[in-house]
């Protein structure tokens, strides 16, 4: 879990450059002026490139916190963690 | 940096378009992000294009951010809306440094994109294609007036067009074929414009495959059809496109195996060769190449090591692809190519690293490399077509530019009217260099009657051959079966590789002298001082105090005269008599390690 919030903190660290570590953690379009629908699309295209992962277009709108990311990349995890041990 | 792809071109890219390089996204997004704190003069860029720019122009201004110390602003044209956008910059008074205008296939018509659903069928496509057609022509009018006062970087349509179901994928339908000519007679006009450069398509394929382009999900989420990489691909050749780089301006080229095959030394003017059926066509290919580079303003010089007439008589064949007179100057002699180098640079009165020069030697370019570091050297690939093409790819990359002038036609012309004033530099030292290549020279004495490699050598070799005489293998064997008679081999090798044999020796006692009657060097191991090596190994063999050396002139042998004139030998036809305590005093440094073949 760890070594996924830090690698996502790097991606929103560069979607989001004045971010610190600590917004970063409670980050959504709410709480960050800069998380427009370009910003949205950017930091999504970042994960899939960062952590060689596909989001699905059913997930794109929920994907809207930091938090959100880190539990989705997580259960992605899991997923492939199980695939392999089969 | 981490990078998805890369690929090289030659052994310096000198700009960022011939690198080729892929940045990914966060990447680009770090570097834009750097370089925010950048004050100053801004670099104003616009991206004209007719769809949502995200990644593309994130990936323009990590590109344009990474070639310039200045800050970077990228501003967006209206989505869906290209032609508006590119009739509002020509309408602006403020001039901005840059435009990049990306057409896509939507741009010519709605309908062939796939956020438009107007139908695919064939009474739609034939009014696509007039659509297409009249939507190219108010594309030009308004990227030429753009052109008159602001650079342009013009991206052709790059996505696969839809798979309209005219005819199955592995035929080309008319109307695909309409399109693409359209296109094409679009980008050629505007490849005629002043000012406009057309981004090329080939540069692009290599880095972007046509098949992991298009980007569908993006493309119906956000208004972005490209995928990452296509749109790393092409912001980063725009980006190239927009630099105002230096072109190169000279090539030096070596001749020997490298602009012909062949040592003219050896086999003379009528035998070496650039065609198929002496299976040297490659040298044709690198002829033409450099001729049109000539053609084209390019400075062309000649270093080599080979007799100047010799040269001369060769360059002046009537099938040489390259024109004579537009070669100057030609460094045709014995001496360090670095000096040769040194002449020509003086001549062209340009500065090393404007300058390529070509050789087939590694050696050599490393010591060309050696003496002007800022040389882009690149190693002519014989007997490997595939490298060559590499190499004229990096050429072309190297000596592009936007535009030919007229004035880069008259060039030579004009340094050859300049010309009347002699050149008074002085042969580089190149003490530095042969102290640094880690020279290994290995004698071998014994005298085997048998051995017909080195008969091989004598017979062959011109240049380096003090009298030019040849042996039958029966004279050989009988002259080495003598008592008194003497072999000397040499093989030679550095860091750079071996050279295997490339110095034959062969020599009587006679009384209290040595009498050399043979001696021949390959002309590769020339500047190496490989021939000082020799004599130093005889005298420190044999307790003479003077070897005497069966000199005789021929056509050729000029080299062996000036190294026999260097060491305080005069060069007669009745004997030249070397003498120890003379050659010790002018023998120049040796950096050789010095090894003996033993024979147990």
């Amino acid at each position: 879990m760890d070594d996924v919030r830090s690698a996502l903190v790097r991606c929103f660290e560069a979607v989001f450059p004045d971010l610190d570590v600590e917004r970063i953690n409670e980050a959504t379009p709410r709480t960050v002026a800069a998380w427009d629908s370009i910003a949205h699309t950017t930091l999504l295209t970042v994960v899939e490139e960062q952590f060689a992962v596909e989001v699905p277009i059913d997930q794109v709108e929920h994907l809207v916190s930091f938090d959100a990311f880190v539990q989705w990349l997580s259960l992605q995890r899991n997923s492939n963690h199980r695939s392999e041990a089969r | 940096m981490a990078t998805i792809d890369s690929e090289r071109t030659g052994e310096e890219s000198g700009f960022a378009g011939s690198a080729g390089i892929i940045w990914a996204l966060v990447d680009a997004l770090r570097i834009v992000n750097g370089a925010r704190e950048r004050t100053g003069r801004e670099l104003d860029v616009v991206l004209a294009c007719g769809f949502t720019p995200l990644h593309l122009a994130t990936f323009l201004n990590a590109t344009l951010q990474a070639t310039t110390s200045r800050p970077v602003r990228i501003t967006a044209g209206g989505y869906n809306d290209l032609l508006g956008t590119l009739r509002k910059i020509v309408g602006e008074r403020e001039n901005t440094a840059a435009t990049a205008v990306v057409v896509e296939w939507q741009d010519l018509d709605l309908r062939l994109g796939v956020r438009h659903l107007g139908g695919w069928g064939p009474a739609v496509l034939a009014d696509v294609l007039r659509n297409a057609e009249a939507a190219t022509q108010r594309l030009a009018t308004a990227l030429e007036a753009l052109a008159e006062t602001r650079l342009v970087a013009l991206c052709l349509p790059t996505l696969p067009l839809p798979p309209i179901p005219q005819t199955a994928g592995w035929q080309t339908s008319g109307f695909e074929l309409e399109l693409a000519h359209l296109v094409s007679a679009f980008g050629a006009r505007m490849s005629r414009v002043n000012g406009l450069r057309v981004l090329h398509e080939g540069r692009l394929a290599r880095l972007s495959p046509m098949s992991e382009r298009f980007d569908l999900k993006s493309e119906l989420l956000t208004g972005f059809p490209y995928s990452r990489r296509h749109a790393a691909a092409v912001g980063h050749l725009l980006g190239a496109l927009m630099q105002e780089r230096a072109p190169k301006k000279g090539l030096i080229t070596d001749l020997d195996d490298t602009l012909w095959n062949g040592l003219l030394g050896e086999i003379g003017s009528g035998a070496v060769s650039w065609d198929l059926s002496h299976h040297s066509h490659e040298h044709g290919v690198y002829q033409q190449f450099v001729g049109a580079l000539a053609e084209a303003g390019v400075l062309i010089g000649v270093v080599s090591k080979n007799d100047g007439l010799l040269v001369e008589k060769t360059l002046q064949r009537s099938d040489l692809l390259l024109r004579p007179d537009l070669i100057y100057p030609v460094e045709a002699g014995w001496g360090p190519k670095s000096a040769g180098v040194a002449r020509v640079l003086e001549a062209w009165n340009v500065a090393p690293d404007s300058v390529v020069f070509v050789d087939d030697s590694p050696l050599e370019l490393a010591e060309v490399k050696a003496a002007f570091p800022d040389i882009v050297c690149q190693r002519f690939p014989k007997g490997d077509p595939k490298a060559l093409w590499t190499l004229l790819e990096y050429l072309r990359d190297a000596f592009g530019k936007p535009m030919i002038l007229d004035d880069d036609k008259i060039r030579v012309a004009s340094l050859r009217a300049n010309a009347a004033r002699k050149s008074d530099l002085v042969a580089a030292d190149s003490d530095e260099f042969l102290s640094t290549i880690e020279a290994r020279v290995t004698v071998d004495f014994k005298n085997d009657p048998k051995d017909t490699r080195a008969l091989e050598l004598v017979n062959k070799t011109n240049q380096f051959n003090i009298n030019g005489h040849r042996y039958l293998e029966s004279d050989w064997r009988n002259y080495l079966a003598h008592p008194n008679s003497l072999l000397l081999r040499v093989s030679y090798k550095d860091k750079f590789g071996p050279l295997g044999t490339i110095a034959v020796l062969t020599g009587r006692r006679v009384g209290t002298t040595l009498r050399i009657d043979t001696w021949v060097m390959s002309c590769r191991a020339f500047s190496r001082r490989v021939e000082h090596q020799c004599i130093r190994q005889l005298f420190s063999r044999f307790d003479f105090e003077s070897l005497t050396i069966d000199f005789c002139q021929t056509e050729r042998n000029g080299p062996v005269a000036e190294f026999l004139n260097s060491i305080g030998a005069k060069p007669e036809n009745a004997g030249t008599v070397v003498y120890r305590e003379e050659f010790e005093r002018r023998c120049p440094p040796m950096f050789h390690d010095v090894r003996e073949l033993a024979h147990g």
